[in-house]
């Protein structure tokens, strides 16, 4: 009896200073969350709430752990209901529960649900308890039929894409590195781009300027062979004092 | 943008240019006129290198009125001549042609102040080459109208108003080909450009009768 | 007109103090790819997606484009001003060599009374393999339709002239040209019938034209860049092995 007591002693003690450590980890997060609420971010809290969640699985695990003495089996008795404040309570409790009332005493020492809720907890074991084996067994089948469905229309569509984006491989060439270089080398030196007759006359000077529409007299489809006829060198001060009535148009 | 002509006043004897503009500046005044600001005008010129053969020439300016266009002018050196207007950034691009077009060191600023009176601006201003003042230049543009034909006219009777006699009642010689042309701000440069020849050419003669005369 | 109240600055002292600031866009940042004809659909559907002009759609343009270059037979460097020096410091670093001043007239066929385009293209700087783009010089500049004759009675030389059609698109600063480029087969005739295209490939360019030392934009485009892929390619073409015949 000795020995089972002191175990017990030592459980509880264990036990006590892991709610501390999590209670403490609880405060933190509270505190954060009152004073520096502006730079939490999410994912941080989230983080805290990872750790909480294994903190309490490790609870439970040592909880339940065989050797230890269940602590089921042990029973409180409220002696004494006293509406008036207790202090000692209080500072136990570091003033969450100021009296033990007739008020608080049913939830805190709860073993059992509410009997509201055991009642619907009933009923439903009690309709799934009651259900046909076929019954079950066609609510089975739909709903297996219904996610197959979902399942078929996700992996059709998964298909599709990839068959589109495979067949965008497919094409295979987009471009092509030589037609590449052909582009930038008549842009920047023109390459294959300079007039086959040059077109210089002495003075450095070239016949009419491009792009403007008085070059002498020509067909819309002159052959592009003969490029250019060199006009007589008179003519060339004509067609260019006729270009220019007035410059600044 | 109305209608601008460009008006040489002479030098008086004994005046500076400063005192010129002055006594310019009064007669204005007592028309109503209210002086917005100032105006400047400059001109540079280059020509080409000999290995490019017949010697071109490169005037470039720039006007206060416009101030983010360049207006360039080109004479080929064979009596043609083909104008540019371009963005600011042209400067640039002639730095660029430092090594074929060469400036002739002879930077020409017009500068004085600007004045405006209901729907005309007038402007007068000192001509400096090379620091030197050569003369002073009386600009008057009258905006509601944008053809120099309709306005000519009249141009000559306000400019005649405060300028006096110097005023010649024929039409300057750059419009005579264009009374009826819509009017450019490169049309303001033209002028400009043909007096500042016209005080190129004469400085080598002035030069001496200013000095005999001061 | 509002009255300059302040006397007017010298157009080159405030040219001056621009450059000194940093403040004129005389830096392209570029990147260059081509993309098949069969292609090019699939291209354009990416970039309306990607790129900020979805609601109008891309725009086309249909431009003629004239390279003209002037030798100047001997080089030599004139020294004008300190301006002079700066600018030569800052702008001349690809002119060492004596090579002929090229320039571009680029001017819209569509479009008849838009300016016309004087540019100037400096040498592609390749850089290491940390920099994700081409950087060149280049000084872009709108101007009157007079500027062929200009430049040609300057004494300037066609070498050689083409059009382009293609789309533009935008993304923030980054500017994206999808362009058919055709050879004229007629000198200063660019109608459709007389013009061939010279490959069965648009160009793709991705470019940003920006002052001085902002190269962090050259990382937007990398990343730009990237999303095109395996589409197109946008590289940083080296133009010296260019001139070398194909392996």
């Amino acid at each position: 009896m000795q020995r089972e007591d002191k175990q017990l002693e030592l459980v509880l003690e264990n036990f006590q200073s892991k709610l501390n450590e999590f209670k403490a980890q609880i405060y933190a997060l509270i505190f954060k969350l009152e004073h520096e609420r502006d730079n939490v971010n999410w994912t941080t809290v989230l983080d805290t709430f990872a750790v909480f969640s294994t903190q309490y699985t490790a609870i439970m695990k040592y909880l339940s752990y065989e050797k230890l003495p269940q602590l089921r089996n042990y029973s409180v008795l409220p002696l004494m209901l006293n509406p008036e404040r207790d202090e000692d309570l209080a500072r136990i409790t570091e003033n969450r529960v100021p009296a033990l009332s007739h008020d608080i005493v049913p939830d805190f020492l709860r073993t059992k649900t509410e009997p509201e809720v055991e009642h619907k907890l009933m009923q439903v074991e009690h309709k799934a308890g009651g259900l046909q084996f076929e019954t079950a067994q066609k609510q089975l089948a739909a709903f297996n039929k219904v996610v197959n469905h979902v399942l078929d229309l996700v992996s059709k569509a998964r298909e599709e894409w990839e068959v589109e984006t495979g067949a965008r491989v497919g094409i295979g060439q987009t471009s092509s590195v030589a037609d590449l270089h052909t582009l930038v080398s008549a842009v920047s030196m023109g390459k294959n781009l300079k007039p086959m007759v040059p077109q210089v006359s002495p003075g450095g000077m070239m016949v009419p300027p491009t792009g403007r529409p008085v070059t002498p007299s020509m067909g819309p489809n002159t052959p592009p062979m003969g490029m250019m006829p060199k006009p007589p060198p008179g003519m060339k001060t004509n067609v260019k004092a006729a270009g220019a009535p007035h410059p600044y148009r | 943008m109305g209608v601008t002509i460009i008006q040489q006043f002479p030098m008086k004897e004994n005046r500076t240019g400063a005192q010129i503009i002055e006594f310019l500046t009064k007669r204005v005044n007592a028309l109503g006129a209210k002086q917005c600001g100032t105006f400047l005008v400059d001109c540079e010129t280059y020509a080409s290198i000999p290995q490019l053969g017949v010697q071109r020439t490169l005037h470039v300016f720039h006007n206060s009125e416009q101030p983010a266009s360049v207006f360039a002018i080109l004479d080929n050196g064979t009596g043609k001549t083909v104008p540019v207007v371009a963005d600011a950034l042209f400067d640039l691009l002639l730095l660029k042609m430092s090594s074929v077009y060469t400036s002739k060191k002879s930077k020409v600023e017009i500068r004085g102040p600007r004045f405006e009176l209901n729907d005309f601006v007038i402007k007068i201003g000192a001509i400096n080459i090379n620091h030197n003042v050569k003369g002073i230049i009386v600009e008057a543009e009258y905006r509601p109208c944008v053809v120099f034909g309709l306005c000519w006219d009249m141009l000559r009777e306000f400019l005649q108003g405060f300028l006096g006699s110097c005023v010649s009642n024929i039409p300057p010689h750059y419009f005579q080909n264009r009374m009826n042309d819509i009017f450019q701000p490169l049309d303001t440069i033209q002028q400009y450009l043909d007096h500042i020849t016209i005080y190129r050419k004469a400085t080598g003669i002035l030069q001496p009768f200013n000095t005999t005369n001061t | 007109m509002e009255a300059v109240k302040e006397a007017p600055i010298p157009a080159m002292d405030s040219l001056t103090a621009a450059m000194k600031n940093n403040i004129v866009p005389n830096q392209e940042y570029l990147l260059q790819g081509s993309v098949l004809d069969s292609a090019v659909e699939v291209l354009l559907h990416r970039l309306r997606g990607l790129c900020d002009n979805v609601d109008s759609g891309p725009e086309t343009f249909h431009d003629h484009e004239m390279c003209f270059s002037i030798s100047n037979v001997y080089f030599s460097v004139h020294v004008l001003c300190p301006l002079h020096i700066i600018i030569n410091i800052i702008f001349l670093l690809g002119s060492v060599t004596p090579q002929p001043l090229t320039l571009r007239v680029r001017r819209a066929i569509d479009y008849l009374d838009m300016p016309y385009q004087l540019r100037y293209i400096g040498q592609p700087e390749l850089g290491d393999k940390s920099r994700p783009t081409i950087l060149r010089n280049s000084i872009d500049v709108a101007t009157t339709p007079t500027i062929v004759d200009f430049l040609t009675e300057m004494g300037f030389r066609m070498d050689f002239e083409y059009i382009l059609r293609g789309y533009m698109f935008r993304k923030g600063r980054m500017k994206i040209t999808v362009s058919k480029i055709f050879k004229m087969m007629v000198v200063g005739k660019p109608a459709p019938e007389s013009v061939d295209p010279i490959s069965q490939s648009y160009l793709v360019e991705l470019s940003v034209l920006a002052p001085s030392n902002q190269d962090a934009i050259a990382e937007d485009m990398r990343v730009f860049a990237e999303q095109l892929k395996p589409l197109v390619h946008l590289e940083k073409v080296d133009y010296k092995r260019l001139t070398q015949p194909p392996m």
